[in-house]
C-alpha cells in the first residue's frame, strides 16, 4: 500500500490547561474522502488548524506525501493543503473573482517589479490566473456572479466560493470545515456532488460535518473525535454500528439512534 | 406626509427664489474695498461677491423644475438640490450675522428690514424636508451603448468640465485670497453649489456612468488627465500664487497616494508617514550642493531624488518591520513614535545632516537647458508664470506615483495587500506571506514619500524639520480618508481640499481649524467611505447596517497570539 497523501501522527494540542487534542492520528489516502465527526468542542477545527500550520501542535507531526509540513500556514498552502473555514472567512469586500484570484496567489510568480511594470509576461500570467479562476467558479457553479462583492452572495454561494478559492491553490488535499452548515437540503445535495467531483479531480478531501447522514453517505473513511481523542475510525458501516459512537457522539437513546440509522440506510438505497 | 412632499418642495423652492432677491443685510458691511456695494445685495459686487444669489436662484428653479419633470430617483436629485441651497443660504446668513453685527443684521435694525437670508434658509429647509418625504427609489444606473469615439468625446468633455470646475473652485472669490474679505463665504457658497451640481449628476447616474467609461478607456483617460494637468498654467490659475499652491497640492497628493498604499490597500495605520517625506527632503538637500549641506557634492537632481527615494524606502522597511509582531493600534503607536523621533532628531541636528533649527536653506534652484525652475517661461508667445517648471515637474511626479499605485493595486501584490487588510489570518492561510508584503507596503509608500520629499525640498529651496511634524502626518491621513481610501482620485481630491481649504478660509483665521474639523466630522458621518470611494470600500461601508459583522466569528480570531508569535519566528 502506498503512503497516504496526508498523515497526522499523534498530534496533540494543549491550550494552557486545556488539552484540545490528544494523540490524534489520521491517514488520508490519495483520492479518498475522509469524514471527521464529533460533538461540539471535540477538537475538530483545532485539528484542522494543526494540519494547516495555523497552530503548531504541542507534540506530533503532520506529513504531506511523506514530507513533514512546514509550520507556516502560507507554506502549508504552497505545499498543497488548502482549507475552508467553519465560519465563512471570505474577503468580504473583494469581488467573487478577486477572492479566487487571491487563491491563485501562491501559484503565481509575479514579483514586485513585474507587478510594477505590467510587462507582457505579467499580463500573460494575470490572464491565465483569471481564466483558471473563472474555470473554478464555473466548476463550483458560480459562473455568473464574478463581479459581485463576495459579502453580497447568499450564504450557500459563499460556502461554494470558499471552496473555489481553496481549489485555486491547486491543492493535493482539501480540508472542508462544515461545508454544508446552514444549507437547505438541495444545497446540501449539490455540495455532496461537488465534493465527489473534487475527489474525481484527484484531490483528497477531509470533511468535518455534524450531519451524520451526509458524512456516512459521502466518505470512504470516518474518524470520530470525542473530547480531543480519536474514538473510532473505519468505514462508515463500521463507525455507524459502533456502540461507543452511538453513545458518546450521538448521546441519544439507542432506539432513537437506531431509527436515525435506519433512515440513513434507507436513504442510501431508495 | 408622503402626499406633502410635492407641495413642500414647491413652496420651499419659491421661498428660496424670493429670499434670494430680498435684501440680506440691514446695513453695509463695513470692511472691504467697496463698502458701498458690500451689502451683499448685488449679483456683481466686488469679486463676484453676490454670486451666492445666483446659486440660490438656480437651485430654487432647479427644485421647481425637478419637481415637475418626470425623473427617476427624484428623492436623491432633490435632496442634493436641497442640501446645496441650505448650504449656500446658511453660510451667507451666518457670515452676515457673524461678521456684520449680530442677528439684527439679517432681520431688522434701525428701521431697515432684511429678511432675505432668513427666508432662504427656511425655504431651503422646507425644500429639503419635502425631498426627504419622497418615496425611496433604487439607484439609477445608466449605461447606454455608444461607439468608442462618442465615449471618448464624452470623456473629453467631462474632463475639461472637471478642469474648469476645479479652476473655478480654486479661484472662487479672487486669486490671492488676501485682499478680498469675502473670500471665505464666497468660496464656501461656491463649494455648496458645486456640491449640489455633482450631487444631482450622481443621483441621475451620470458620475457613475462617466467613471465606468473612464475605467473602460483607461489609457485615454490618463492621457486626457495629464493634458488637463499640463493645461492648468494656461488657465486662470496661471499665476505665481496658484503655481505655488497647485505645486504644493501636487507634492502632498503624491505623498498621500503613497500613504494610500500603506493605509488604503494594506490597511496598516501609519501615523508618522510624513517623516519619510522628510527623510527624502533632507537626503536631497544634502546632495544638492547647498552651502549648509553636509556633503559638498551636487548630484544631478534625478540621481539625488532616486537616492532620496531609496533611503526613505530603507527606513520604511525598518519602520515596517514591527508589523511582523504588532498589529492595529500598536502599530499606529510605533509609527507615531518613529515620526516623533524623526522630528526630534532633525530638530536637534543629531548626526549633523539636518541643519537643526537653521534647516538647510538655499538649496540651489533646479535648471533645465539653462532655464531656472523658478523663472517664468514663454512658450509660443504665452508668458507662463514663474515656478511653472516646478509645476510640470510635480505633474510628472504625481503621474509617476499614480502609475506605481495603479499598477501595484491591480496585481498579485495589490490583491494580497487588500486581502491582508480584509482578514490577515485568512490571507496567510491562503498562502500570502503577510510579513514580507506588509514590509513591502511600508517600503513602497516610504519610497514614494521620499521622492516627493526630494521635489518638495527643491521647490521650497529649504529643508526644515518644521515641515514634517506630526500634524502633517495627520493631515495626510485625513486627506486619504476624506478623499476615499484606496483610490487615486480620492487621495488627490483629499490633498487638494486639505491643503487648499486653509488658504481659502484664511478669512476665518481663528475658526478655520474648527471649520475644518467640523467638515471632517460631517463627511465621516455621512460618507464614511470618503468622497471618491473605492468600489470595495463603498460597498463595505454603505450597507454596513444590513450585513454588519456576521462573517467574523471567533475560531481563528482568538489564537492571534499563537499565530502572531509564529509568524515572527518564521
Ligand atoms: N486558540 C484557542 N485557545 C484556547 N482554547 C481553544 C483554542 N481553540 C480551540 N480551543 C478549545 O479547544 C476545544 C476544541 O475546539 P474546536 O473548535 O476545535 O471544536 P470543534 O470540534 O470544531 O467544535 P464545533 O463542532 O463546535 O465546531 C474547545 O474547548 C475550544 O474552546
Ligand atoms: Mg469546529
Amino acid at each position: 500500500m502506498s503512503t497516504p497523501v496526508l498523515q497526522a501522527r499523534d498530534v496533540s494540542m494543549v491550550f494552557g490547561g486545556l488539552t484540545a487534542l490528544k494523540n490524534v492520528s489520521l491517514n488520508l489516502d490519495e483520492g479518498k474522502i475522509v469524514g471527521l465527526i464529533g460533538p461540539n468542542g471535540a477538537g475538530k477545527t483545532t485539528f484542522f488548524n494543526c494540519l494547516t500550520g495555523l497552530y503548531t501542535p504541542t507534540t506530533g507531526q503532520v506529513l504531506l506525501k511523506g514530507a513533514v509540513l512546514p509550520g507556516d500556514p502560507a507554506e502549508v498552502t504552497a505545499a498543497g493543503v488548502a482549507r475552508t473555514f467553519q465560519n465563512i472567512r471570505l474577503f468580504p469586500s473583494m469581488t467573487v473573482l478577486e477572492n479566487v484570484l487571491l487563491g491563485r496567489h501562491v501559484r503565481m510568480r509575479q514579483g514586485p517589479l513585474a507587478s510594477l511594470f505590467h510587462g507582457p509576461s505579467f499580463r500573460r500570467g494575470e490572464a491565465a490566473a483569471r481564466d483558471r479562476a473563472r474555470e473554478l467558479l464555473a466548476f463550483v457553479g458560480l459562473g455568473k456572479v464574478e463581479d459581485e462583492l463576495s459579502r453580497n452572495l447568499p450564504y450557500g454561494d459563499q460556502r461554494r466560493l470558499e471552496i473555489a478559492r481553496a481549489l485555486a491553490t491547486d491543492p493535493a488535499v482539501l480540508l472542508l470545515d462544515e461545508p454544508t452548515a446552514g444549507m437547505n437540503p438541495q444545497e446540501t445535495e449539490a455540495a455532496r456532488q461537488l465534493i465527489f467531483r473534487i475527489r474525481d479531480l484527484g484531490i483528497s478531501v477531509v470533511v468535518i460535518e455534524h450531519d451524520t447522514k451526509f458524512i456516512f453517505t459521502l466518505c470512504d473513511q470516518v474518524s470520530v473525535l470525542v473530547q480531543g481523542e480519536l474514538l473510532v475510525e473505519g468505514t462508515p458501516d463500521v463507525v455507524r454500528g459502533d456502540p461507543r459512537v452511538v453513545e458518546a457522539y450521538l448521546g441519544k437513546p439507542p432506539e432513537e439512534v437506531e431509527a436515525e440509522l435506519q433512515a440513513v440506510q434507507e436513504g442510501e438505497t431508495p | 406626509m408622503k402626499a406633502m412632499a410635492r407641495p413642500l418642495i414647491i413652496v420651499g423652492s419659491i421661498v428660496v427664489i424670493i429670499g434670494a432677491l430680498l435684501p440680506w443685510a440691514t446695513f453695509v458691511l463695513n470692511d472691504g474695498p467697496y463698502p458701498d456695494k458690500a451689502t451683499l445685495e448685488f449679483f456683481d459686487a466686488p469679486f463676484g461677491l453676490s454670486s451666492f444669489r445666483l446659486y440660490l436662484e438656480i437651485l430654487g428653479l432647479a427644485g421647481l423644475v425637478f419637481c415637475f419633470v418626470p425623473l427617476r430617483d427624484k428623492i436623491r436629485v432633490l435632496k442634493a438640490v436641497g442640501w446645496g441651497a441650505l448650504g449656500v443660504a446658511l453660510i451667507n446668513t451666518l457670515f452676515i450675522i457673524g461678521d456684520g453685527g449680530g442677528f439684527g443684521a439679517v432681520t431688522v435694525a434701525d428701521g431697515v428690514t432684511a429678511f432675505g437670508g432668513i427666508a432662504a434658509v427656511i425655504g431651503a429647509a422646507v425644500l429639503l424636508y419635502g425631498a426627504f418625504q419622497l418615496p425611496a427609489e433604487p439607484k439609477v444606473v445608466i449605461n447606454p451603448k455608444l461607439p468608442f469615439w462618442a465615449e471618448w468625446l464624452i470623456l473629453l468633455v467631462a474632463f475639461v468640465a472637471l478642469l474648469l470646475l476645479i479652476t473655478e473652485t480654486l479661484t472662487a472669490g479672487g486669486h490671492s485670497g488676501v485682499s478680498d474679505p469675502y473670500i471665505g463665504p464666497l468660496f464656501l457658497s461656491y463649494l455648496s453649489a458645486a456640491g449640489a451640481l455633482l450631487g444631482v449628476l450622481w443621483a441621475v447616474g451620470v458620475t457613475k456612468w462617466i467613471s465606468d467609461m473612464s475605467e473602460r478607456h483607461r489609457i485615454f483617460s490618463i492621457v486626457v488627465l495629464v493634458a488637463c494637468a499640463v493645461a492648468v498654467p494656461f488657465t486662470s490659475l496661471g499665476n505665481d500664487y496658484w503655481m505655488t499652491i497647485t505645486a504644493n497640492i501636487g507634492v502632498y497628493a503624491a505623498t498621500a497616494i503613497g500613504l494610500n498604499i500603506v493605509v488604503g490597500l494594506a490597511g496598516l495605520l501609519d501615523l508618522g508617514y510624513v517623516a519619510f517625506m522628510g527623510i527624502g527632503a533632507f537626503v536631497a538637500a544634502n546632495l544638492s550642493g547647498a552651502v549648509a549641506a553636509e556633503f559638498g557634492i551636487r548630484l544631478p537632481f534625478l540621481l539625488a531624488a532616486i537616492v532620496a527615494g531609496i533611503v526613505a524606502g530603507l527606513f520604511g522597511a525598518i519602520v515596517g518591520s514591527p508589523t511582523l509582531r504588532v498589529r492595529g493600534d500598536y502599530l499606529a503607536i510605533v509609527t507615531l513614535a518613529f515620526g516623533e523621533i524623526f522630528v526630534r532628531v532633525s530638530q536637534n541636528n543629531i548626526g549633523g545632516l539636518t541643519g537643526g533649527s537653521n534647516a538647510i536653506p538655499n538649496i540651489p534652484d533646479l535648471s533645465l537647458f539653462g532655464t531656472g525652475f523658478n523663472d517664468s517661461l514663454t512658450i509660443g508667445g504665452v508668458q507662463l508664470p514663474s515656478g511653472v517648471l516646478y509645476y510640470f515637474l510635480i505633474v510628472v511626479l504625481v503621474a509617476l506615483v499614480m502609475f506605481v499605485f495603479g499598477n501595484l493595486k491591480n496585481s498579485r501584490i495589490g490583491r494580497a495587500w487588500i486581502a491582508i487588510r480584509e482578514d490577515e489570518d485568512v490571507a496567510r492561510a491562503m498562502g500570502v506571506k503577510t510579513g514580507k508584503l506588509k514590509i513591502l507596503a511600508f517600503m513602497t509608500g516610504a519610497t514614494l514619500a521620499g521622492l516627493a520629499g526630494a521635489v518638495f525640498a527643491h521647490k521650497l529651496a529649504t529643508a526644515s524639520y518644521d515641515s514634517f511634524q506630526f500634524n502633517q502626518s495627520v493631515t495626510l491621513l485625513a486627506a486619504v480618508i476624506l478623499g476615499g481610501m484606496g483610490t487615486i482620485p480620492g487621495a488627490v481630491l483629499g490633498a487638494a481640499l486639505l491643503f487648499v481649504l486653509p488658504e481659502e478660509l484664511r478669512q476665518f483665521s481663528d475658526y478655520r481649524l474648527l471649520f475644518f474639523g467640523l467638515a471632517l466630522v460631517v463627511i465621516m458621518r455621512f460618507r464614511p467611505q470618503g468622497l471618491i470611494a473605492d468600489r470595495h470600500r463603498r460597498a463595505e461601508l454603505a450597507d454596513q447596517d444590513v450585513t454588519g459583522e456576521s462573517l467574523d466569528d471567533t475560531v481563528i480570531k482568538e489564537p492571534v497570539a499563537v499565530a502572531g508569535a509564529k509568524e515572527a519566528g518564521a
